[in-house]
């Protein structure tokens, strides 16, 4: 039987694969890929890696400066905080909580807006316009104060919070799901497959969500610095994570008064949130840039 | 003499204005036209935009609903919302092939959907098909791993062709599919079209407003203008004795006094 | 004298692995008052002759030229910014879709008043306005727009193709040019359009002694509106010569090719029988051939067409070909 492939060693790549070729090309973005990635690998084995306990307390260790300075111990790398808890050990627990859940608040709100948007875009008219809308009026409300209210209504806690978020976020995805599936549905291609007997759930697997993947992610990674500030905002205001949990945000709201006597309490929880916000950004700036480049070509 | 293959009786299309809630009015998309079209023949359609000849093709192909009217296909009527039904018979290639295949496809998963939506052969029998409707248009099955963006314009247009015939029509649709193309491309591809009528017996309904195109390509000719059939007949008749002045004009402008006629 | 005379111009495109030539030593010559029709398919490099002459390549195209003479004034001796001040008073460049190169937030008066050459004004700055208004109304009457009224008002998308398009051809008049490059200005329209917009080239060809060059990818649809034509396959040059000429007496086998598969040739074919077409399609600038680029798919093509072949000159009638067909018609 004659072989399909007559250069076998010559590979077409996928779409996702050219995107992947397109992003790679920036170093710039690919510094910020290496960053993200560290950060979920922390994220991840966080558990696994911290020299000490975050919670545990050596209380003949109060208010140790980092290891650079006269005072420090090279023990505790980042020093300590005013109960004696490990900086550095708080800081890498703090990325499964601050980063980590905003992740999956991201995934979370993505799926919802996904849903309602791909529902949106496959009805007509007054329905069609219901369901785009109707979560806008949460675009009114400032993500602090919504989960404020939130808080007052269920009690104080992590998971009330992420709700907070998770519903915040979803607006935004509703819309740019309902464009991109609308926009797609004008193309011929999606007429050819309708022609053809597809059930509309086989036309938005098949020959939509693969071509709107990108925009997706692009818009993902927006959400997603904007769902780590919240959270850590929220922890600052103390109605996010409770006390010893080491959340980045907590941490600074704890050091704030000690600010004078011991600094590296609070820049050190501060960078981190830099650190981690500019790493979502650049991952996000070279999404965007690769989709141009697709665009143009 | 072949019996008639596809018989269009009264078809017509108007549309409600959506912007008025009290007092609508429709639009005419289409009046009510009728035609009947035989086995290895073409019917040309000839229009400016706005004539309704793409809503015509959009009601034959199923896309749309008819206002009136019903089409029969060797005596059995086509129902219009079953696609099912209709893409076993009634297939069509669009103009623009930038947009018509879908980019994160490979070409082999872009004809398996056809084939796995509306027949019940396993894998390997659609495999081997796949690979012999490439053959026939032209295309060898390497070109099966590809994906459309690494095709030229007249390779997209044939395997669009491949598409429509690969679950054996017997109607195919031509919806200005020979406009974009180059002049060389697009001789072959009318030969490519012509031999595939040859051997299946297909019908085409080409689309298009290139009077060269349509005078050697085409048996049948009906002339559009602002959705009225304004001329219906055979194509030699038609263009040696124009009736109307729509059809004078047109002529006209395309240089056709260039040749003895 | 030759209005202008270009030899042996090669556009290079450089990309990082390495440099692919997709315009070879091309010659193309025009006389004052000509209608001359450069005919090429996808892929012929015709536009970017074109954008060459008018000087519009960015920096990754790299263009050579032999011989580049304006109205018997060598250009290639002056710096770039000269040659751009010169070329960019006497040549207008018109484009495909007019309505795409119109600005969509501005009005077609607006638009024409920005076009129009200030240095015909004379007077203090409140007479240049009047007189800008009052040459504007007059271009539009010039390409036949009667009703300029309606027409200075309205945005472009409010305005047919064709009449788009007049708008465009306006504007290229404004500053009266002495050559005109139409680049495809009628392929995306309906044949009634076209023939209007080509009976206004023809006009003001005849009646200001302006030439044009007219771009196509549709040998059939320039034969009538032509009086040279320049044919081009793949960046290379083909054939040039009178539209009798090329029409009738096709010398190179890419010509006669052209000239055959169009179903309107002059030559009575059978309805629904096959064209004569050359086999395979054109290369890619990734895969360009050595040598003559159409031998690939030239039924005469031998040995020798691995070398790039000269152009030889049979009475103004030029062609690029080892083995022309000249012979077949005496």
């Amino acid at each position: 039987m004659a072989r399909d492939k007559v250069y076998q060693e010559e590979d077409f790549p996928t779409p996702l694969m050219q995107l992947w070729h397109s992003f790679k090309q920036p170093p710039v973005v690919m510094i910020g890929f290496c960053c993200f990635i560290f950060l979920i690998v922390l994220a991840l084995l966080a558990n696994i890696i911290t020299p000490y306990s975050p919670v545990e307390n050596h209380l003949e260790y109060v208010l140790l400066p980092p290891a650079w300075s006269n005072d420090g111990n090279v023990s505790f790398l980042l020093g300590t905080d005013n109960l004696g808890r490990d900086m550095l050990s708080r800081l890498m627990q703090g990325t499964s909580l601050t980063f980590g859940l905003s992740i999956i608040v991201v995934m979370a709100s993505l799926a919802i807006g996904v849903i309602i948007g791909s529902l949106s875009a496959l009805t007509t008219g007054i329905k069609s316009s219901v369901l785009n809308h109707f979560l806008d009026v949460i675009l009114s409300i400032p993500s602090l104060l919504l989960a404020i209210i939130i808080v007052a209504i269920l009690g104080p806690g992590l998971e009330n919070t992420l709700w907070a978020i998770i519903m915040v976020l979803i607006p935004q995805f509703v819309h740019i799901t309902r464009n991109a599936v609308k926009e797609e549905f004008a193309k011929d291609y999606v007429l050819a497959s309708r022609l053809d007997g597809a059930s509309s759930i086989r036309i938005l697997r098949y020959s939509v969500f693969p071509n709107i993947i990108e925009k997706l992610i692009s818009q993902a990674t927006l959400a997603q610095s904007a769902a780590i500030l919240d959270i850590a905002a929220l922890g600052f205001l103390g109605l996010g994570a409770p006390l010893p949990m080491p959340e980045w945000g907590a941490m600074l709201a704890n050091g704030i008064d000690m600010f004078y006597i011991a600094p590296w309490t609070v820049y050190l929880p501060g960078l981190a949130i830099l650190f981690s916000v500019i790493a979502t950004n650049l991952v996000g700036e070279g999404m965007r840039h690769a989709l141009k480049a697709r665009k143009e070509n | 003499m072949s019996d008639v293959l596809l018989k269009v009786i009264n078809l017509s299309k108007s549309y409600q204005d959506k912007n008025y809630w009290f007092n609508r009015k429709s639009i005419i998309a289409l009046e009510p036209l009728s035609f009947n079209i035989m086995a290895h023949k073409t019917l040309a359609i000839v229009g400016e935009t706005g004539s309704g000849k793409s809503t015509l093709a959009k009601l034959l192909v199923g896309a749309e609903l008819p206002t009136t009217g019903h089409i029969r296909l060797n005596g059995q009527t086509l129902a219009p919302g079953n696609f099912k039904q209709r893409c076993q018979h009634v297939r069509m290639i669009f103009q623009d092939s930038g947009t018509t295949l879908n980019p994160s496809l490979t070409i082999e998963q872009l004809l398996d959907e056809p084939l796995q939506l509306n027949t019940k052969l396993d894998e390997t029998e659609r495999h081997q098909l796949i690979r012999e409707t490439l053959q026939k248009v032209g295309l060898l099955a390497d070109h099966m791993s590809f994906y459309p963006h690494m095709f030229s314009g007249g390779q997209k247009q044939r395997i669009s062709l491949a598409r429509a015939i690969i679950l054996q029509p017997q109607v195919i649709i031509l919806d200005e599919a020979l406009a974009s193309l180059d002049p060389s491309l697009r001789s072959q591809m009318i030969n490519l079209l012509l031999d595939l009528q040859q051997q299946m017996g297909l019908a085409f309904i080409l689309i298009s407003h290139n009077l060269g195109i349509v005078r050697h390509f085409s048996d049948e000719m009906m002339v559009l203008c602002k959705g009225k059939v304004l001329e219906y007949g055979k194509t030699t008749d038609i263009l040696q004795k124009p009736k109307h002045k729509y059809t004078k004009k047109l002529i006209m402008s395309q240089r056709f006094q260039l040749l003895n006629h | 004298m030759n209005l202008i005379d270009i030899r042996n111009l090669s556009i290079e495109l450089q990309t990082p692995t390495k440099s692919i030539l997709a315009v070879d030593h091309v010659n193309l010559t025009m006389k004052e008052g000509e209608v001359r029709g450069l005919v090429g398919e996808s892929g012929s490099g015709k536009s970017l002759l074109a954008q060459a002459i008018i000087g519009v390549l960015d920096e990754k195209w790299v263009v050579h030229v032999d011989r580049f003479h304006w109205r018997g004034q060598d250009l290639m001796r002056l710096s770039a910014d000269e040659r751009k001040a010169i070329i960019s008073k006497d040549v207008a460049m018109i484009f495909q879709e007019p309505m795409a190169c119109l600005d969509p937030t501005a009005t077609i008066g607006e638009q024409l008043e920005e076009a129009v050459d200030t240095e015909q004004l004379t007077g203090f700055f409140w007479q240049k306005r009047q007189q800008r208004k009052l040459a504007a109304m007059n271009l539009l009457h010039k390409v036949g727009i009667k009703q300029h009224q309606a027409c200075v008002k309205s945005f472009p998308h409010q305005l047919t193709d064709a009449l788009c398009q007049r708008v465009m051809i306006a504007m290229a008049l404004a500053r009266r040019p002495i050559l005109l490059i139409a680049d495809e200005p009628t392929a995306a329209m309906e044949s009634t359009n076209q023939g209007q917009i080509f009976r206004l080239l023809a006009s003001l060809n005849q009646l200001k002694n302006m030439s044009i060059l007219l771009i196509s990818h549709d040998l059939e649809n320039v034969t009538h509106w032509t009086n040279t034509i320049t044919v081009m396959y793949s960046g290379q040059f083909v054939e040039a010569g009178t539209t009798e000429q090329i029409f009738n007496q096709p010398y190179h086998p890419y010509t006669r090719a052209l000239v055959d598969s169009s179903p309107k040739a002059s030559r009575m074919i059978p309805n629904k029988s096959r064209l004569m077409t050359l086999p395979g399609s054109i290369p890619i600038l990734q895969h360009l051939p050595i040598g003559c680029r159409l031998g690939p798919r030239c039924p005469r093509a031998q040995q020798k067409c691995v070398h790039a072949p000269k152009v030889t000159n049979f009475h103004d009638h030029q062609v690029s070909c080892h083995f022309p067909l000249k012979d077949s018609y005496s």
